[in-house]
């Protein structure tokens, strides 16, 4: 099944024993093992099993977009198998050509025009060397390494490489793996590459998977997720021009000029991954975030010169989401963050890394209109979810994905709001807010807009990497805010952010499942949510409830009634009825409230299994409307205009007002376009 | 005459002509209304009787609206947010300008507004050229005299604006800015290289647009049968009076800045409900009737400084004129009148 993988192989190690040769001159330095309390390295308690720990030093010729780099890799099998193979991601080669499985899976979504990228803009990673240090010397594993395709079969796919081991390793047991590489760093894909001088180099090392006690669970990279490691200690000296402003991953331990380079060390241990920048062109900006009862943060702003008025809306997001996940969930424990603002059309922006995330703001970014506030307080809520709890983002997206959507919302409805809907015009460099249009965190902040159309598409249980690719975000993103939003009105903000800050304190620095959520949810709420996590993760069902019928009549009753009441009973009241429907698969309970002429009103509680429910009362006075889950329990509903009906109706005022409105939208057209008359 | 001076001229003679502008402002209205109300039929039957109606009669109510565009195609998928307030005209001109793709309902309304402007812009031009009444007898019998003129006028026009748009267009934008600033990672640079390519293009449309209007004013005013000879004659006349026209396209421009600038101040985005919704509504409709108004004063403007500079305007014997005569015979018999003699 691997033949092809296996000459492919055979192949890269011949073309890297080239690329050896070629840039032997410019390798760096193996790097050397350095231990805590030496060289400037803070002394700390471990917060994480630290189990794969990397020393790397690498090179970057920005000419040739090059990267040249060697690795040593500790580490530590924490399961309870023995690993009698290795297994590494070279995340690079989805962008070697179209035959990868992430390219394949973005052409499937539709972004065909990757596809006629010009040569210059592909990126790959060759390893050059992979030796296991033993008490006989040093094991070459290179000459055994194959590429495997663990997920879908496809062997022109070369992001995960496997190593078989002569002696396996036992569980306990710690490993010392050199690997060197070079690799060419594309045109940005997946928020990683260059343009111009600009750097984002992340994914961008060999880098070990998770072994767990089932096996490997080292996925093929895929257009729709992202990413899975362990945590350990990242030792990192980045080899750069000389004037050339570095960002990375930790705290920079020192800086060495070296002629017309300079050689960067950053360290930082209890992280998953090791993301970095460089250009000539940032502004830099500190900042500190202090908070009564929180450890203070300190943060560091790389911005492009053009954006360099925005350092303090970048500053004042990231406080809000340092305060508000601090309070909510529970504290950032590394003590700084690095805030990248990258370069226009790097394609960067968005994107979260351990202690370093990328923002992404315009030239012209006017106030209440989200950018970059709401990315900026996403990427750093990542911090949060993904970087101190560290579920796996190829199974389970939502998980981190999911929850951090919801907290981002939370915040910028605290924090940001008002925020109005925005339009950029004129090749989408001017932008226009509509003031009248206020955004709500029901709709916009949970995104159900881009949720709506594409509710069925996935069952959230579904392993991420297998959802549809043009709709995994929505599924992943949205429909998570969505159901949150609603079990936070269901249960109470109180409730759910108890529930949240137990999964955060209690699977800090680990790789909790969605089972340990729904326990979790489960155990602090104090109830059995099966049933809603089965509505809401388990199935692709929407929610859609309405009221079909309202009818408020005078009291009649006619026909055989009885000697002492004659043929017809006209009594003194109304007699109202209702019939909700629930027109979607999905099922809530959900309350409905009718409302009378007088002011008062009566309200129902309905199980919301069955397809419809009638609702009779007589009262005193003539209804004037009745609404399904009227304090907008389930903000999952996709179509809420169904769910109330009015006697009064006002839908011919408000068709007359926004017609008239668009009538000279359209005179204007014609105008416009009778410049040519 | 100079570039002011026709500029005057033109005020003076559209303001001498409120129903050609009350028409013309009509027309258009005529044309958007029939869309407006099968707009209002859908929104209304999206409503229905919830209550959602009420705030979105009251405000904006930004959910539903998203909600009704989510099932929105055809017409209905045209009501986005951004149509509302001064939105509408960075939309259209945002879309031109960008040569984005219109909505089929749009595109067929907008040519069947184009085939009736053409119709009646040989009835305008004839009364703003002439100055003075010509009822609505003379009126749409110019309209009917010049129509198949202008109409062939028009589809020379087609011809190019097709070029423009469909070849020119993807040249400056698509193959042009994008290889300058393929590389780019400054936004304020590829803004500076957009706007370039916009005042490229947009000088191409405004040149070729004042070929076919002196064109369309040389068809009416000279009584022309011919397209072409139209167009050359345009051509002479822009070549031997480049300044004065510039000048006054420009005038033209600026009073159209002027009226856009003062829609963008005051123009609401989401007009209340009530006493405010109609006086949005007529604060919305006072700013398309002086978009027409603009028009107009384009046309008369130019037809005045066409006329200006008639050879013959200041040396020949003045006709008696008897309509259907052309309106240059009658600027002969009226050039005593603004000092031509």
């Amino acid at each position: 099944m691997f033949r092809g993988a296996i000459v492919a192989a055979a192949i890269l190690t011949l073309g890297s024993a080239a690329s050896v040769a070629v840039h032997s001159s410019q390798a760096p330095a193996p790097p050397r093992e350095v231990t805590a309390g030496s060289a400037g390295i803070p002394a700390d308690t471990p917060l994480s099993p630290r189990n794969a720990n990397y020393r790397i030093r690498a090179r970057l010729d920005p000419e040739a977009r090059t990267i040249t780099g060697e690795e040593v890799i500790t580490w530590r099998n924490v399961a309870a198998v023995p690993a009698a193979t290795l297994q590494f991601h070279l995340y690079y080669n989805a962008w070697r050509n179209t035959r990868s499985t992430w390219m394949r899976e973005r052409m499937l979504a539709g972004h065909t025009a990757l596809a006629h990228r010009p040569a210059a803009d592909w990126g790959w990673i060759d390893v050059t060397k992979m030796q296991l240090a033993g008490e006989e010397g040093a094991d070459d594993l290179l000459s055994r390494a194959r590429f495997i395709a663990p997920d879908d079969g496809n062997r022109e796919d070369r992001t995960v490489l496997e190593v078989p081991l002569e002696r396996p390793v036992q569980p306990g047991d710690t490993i010392e793996i050199a690997i060197g590489w070079t690799s060419r760093v594309p045109r940005t894909f997946a928020r990683t590459g260059a343009i111009g001088h600009f750097f984002f180099i992340a994914q961008w090392f060999p880098k070990i998977g998770v072994l767990e006690d089932t096996g490997w669970n080292t996925h093929q990279f895929h257009a729709a997720t992202e990413f899975f490691a362990d945590f350990g200690v990242y030792d990192v000296q980045l080899d750069v021009p000389r004037g050339w402003v570095v960002g990375a991953t930790g705290r920079e331990l020192s800086r060495t000029d070296e002629g017309d380079r300079s050689v960067h060390r950053y360290y930082q241990a209890d992280v998953h991954d090791f993301a970095w920048t460089t250009s000539p062109d940032y502004v830099e900006r500190r900042a500190r975030f202090e908070h009564p009862t929180l450890p203070a943060v300190d943060m560091r702003l790389l911005l492009q010169p053009e954006h360099a008025a925005q350092a303090d809306r970048h500053f004042a997001a990231t406080r809000a989401a340092l305060r508000s996940y601090g309070e909510w969930f529970g504290a950032y424990p590394y003590g700084h963050v690095t805030i990248v603002d990258p370069a226009w059309q790097s394609g960067a922006g968005g994107m979260e890394y351990p202690t370093l995330f990328t923002a992404g703001t315009r030239w012209l970014a006017p106030r209440h209109a989200t950018q970059p506030e709401s990315v900026t307080i996403h990427e750093a809520g990542h911090q949060f979810w993904y970087g101190i709890v560290a579920t796996n983002e190829v199974e389970h997206a939502w998980l981190d994905e999911g929850l951090n959507t919801y907290s981002t919302a939370r915040v910028m409805e605290e924090a940001f709001y008002p925020q109005y809907y925005s339009k950029r015009y004129f090749g989408g460099f001017i932008p226009w807010v509509f003031r009248g249009f206020e955004q709500t965190r029901e709709v916009d902040g949970n995104r159900m807009t881009a949720f709506r159309p594409v509710a069925k598409y996935d069952d959230q249980s579904t392993p991420t990497w297998r959802y549809w690719p043009a709709s995994a975000s929505a599924i992943t993103y949205n429909k998570t805010a969505l159901w949150l939003h609603t079990l936070e009105r269901m249960l109470g903000w109180e409730t759910l952010q108890r529930i949240l800050s137990t999964y955060f304190q209690r699977y800090a620095f680990r790789h909790p499942k969605p089972e340990d959520f729904f326990a979790v949810a489960n155990e602090v709420s104090g109830q059995d949510l099966t049933w809603f996590f089965d509505q809401v993760h388990r199935s692709s069902n929407v929610f859609d409830y309405a009221v079909d019928v309202l009818r408020s009549e005078p009291a009649v009753d006619r026909g055989h009634l009885g000697a002492s009441e004659g043929y017809e009973v006209r009594g003194s009241t109304y007699r109202t009825t209702v019939v909700v429907r629930r027109l979607g698969e999905a099922q809530f309970p959900v309350d409905l409230l009718v409302r009378f002429e007088n002011g008062e009103a009566q309200r129902w509680a309905w199980d919301g299994r069955d397809r419809w429910r009638a609702f009779e009362t007589e009262t005193p006075a003539r209804a004037v409307s009745a609404e399904v889950d009227p304090e907008r329990i389930l903000v999952l509903d996709v179509n809420r205009t169904n769910n109330s009906v009015t006697l009064k109706p006002s839908g011919a005022a408000a068709a007359r007002k926004w017609s008239l409105a668009w009538l000279i939208w359209v005179q204007d057209h014609l105008l416009t376009y009778g410049f040519f008359l | 005459m100079g570039a002011g001076a026709a500029f005057r001229e033109g005020v003076r003679r559209v303001n001498g002509a409120p129903a050609v502008v009350a028409g013309m402002a009509a027309v258009t209205l005529l044309v958007a209304l029939p869309l407006s109300l099968a707009l209002r039929g859908m929104i209304q039957a999206h409503l229905g009787r919830s209550l959602a109606a009420e705030t979105a009669a009251g405000t904006a109510n930004y959910p539903w609206w998203q909600e009704f565009m989510s099932s929105a195609g055809g017409l209905a998928a045209t009501l986005t947010s951004s149509i509302t307030g001064f939105g509408a005209v960075l939309e259209n001109l945002g879309g031109l300008l960008d040569n984005l793709p219109l909505a089929t309902t749009i595109a067929d309304v907008t040519a069947a507004w184009m085939v009736i402007w053409t119709f009646l812009s040989g009835g305008v031009i004839d009364r703003l050229a002439r100055g003075r009444r010509t009822r609505a007898q003379g009126f749409f019998a110019a309209c009917g005299v010049h129509f198949w003129r202008l109409l062939r006028l028009g589809m020379v026009a087609w011809l190019v604006y097709a070029f423009l748009f469909g070849r020119v267009h993807g040249w400056i934008f698509d193959e042009a800015y994008s290889r300058l600033t393929a590389d780019l990672t400054v936004e304020r640079t590829a803004f500076a290289l957009r706007v370039a390519g916009y005042l490229l293009f947009a000088s191409l449309l405004v040149v070729f647009a004042l070929i076919f209007d002196y064109a369309r004013i040389r068809i009416v005013v000279e009584d022309r049968r011919s397209a072409l000879g139209a167009i050359a004659a345009s051509l002479r006349f822009l070549r031997r009076h480049p300044g004065r026209v510039v000048r006054l396209s420009g005038l033209n421009g600026l009073a159209l800045l002027v009226l856009l600038s003062l829609y963008a101040a005051f123009a609401p985005t989401v007009p209340r409900d009530g006493l405010a919704l109609w006086i949005a509504l007529a604060f919305g409709q006072g700013y398309i009737i002086g978009r027409h108004y603009l028009k107009l004063v384009g046309y008369a403007s130019s037809a005045a400084l066409f006329q200006a500079t008639m050879a013959h305007a200041s040396y020949t014997a003045a006709p008696v004129t008897v309509w259907p005569d052309s309106p240059a015979a009658e600027r002969i018999v009226n050039a005593e009148s603004v000092g031509l003699r």
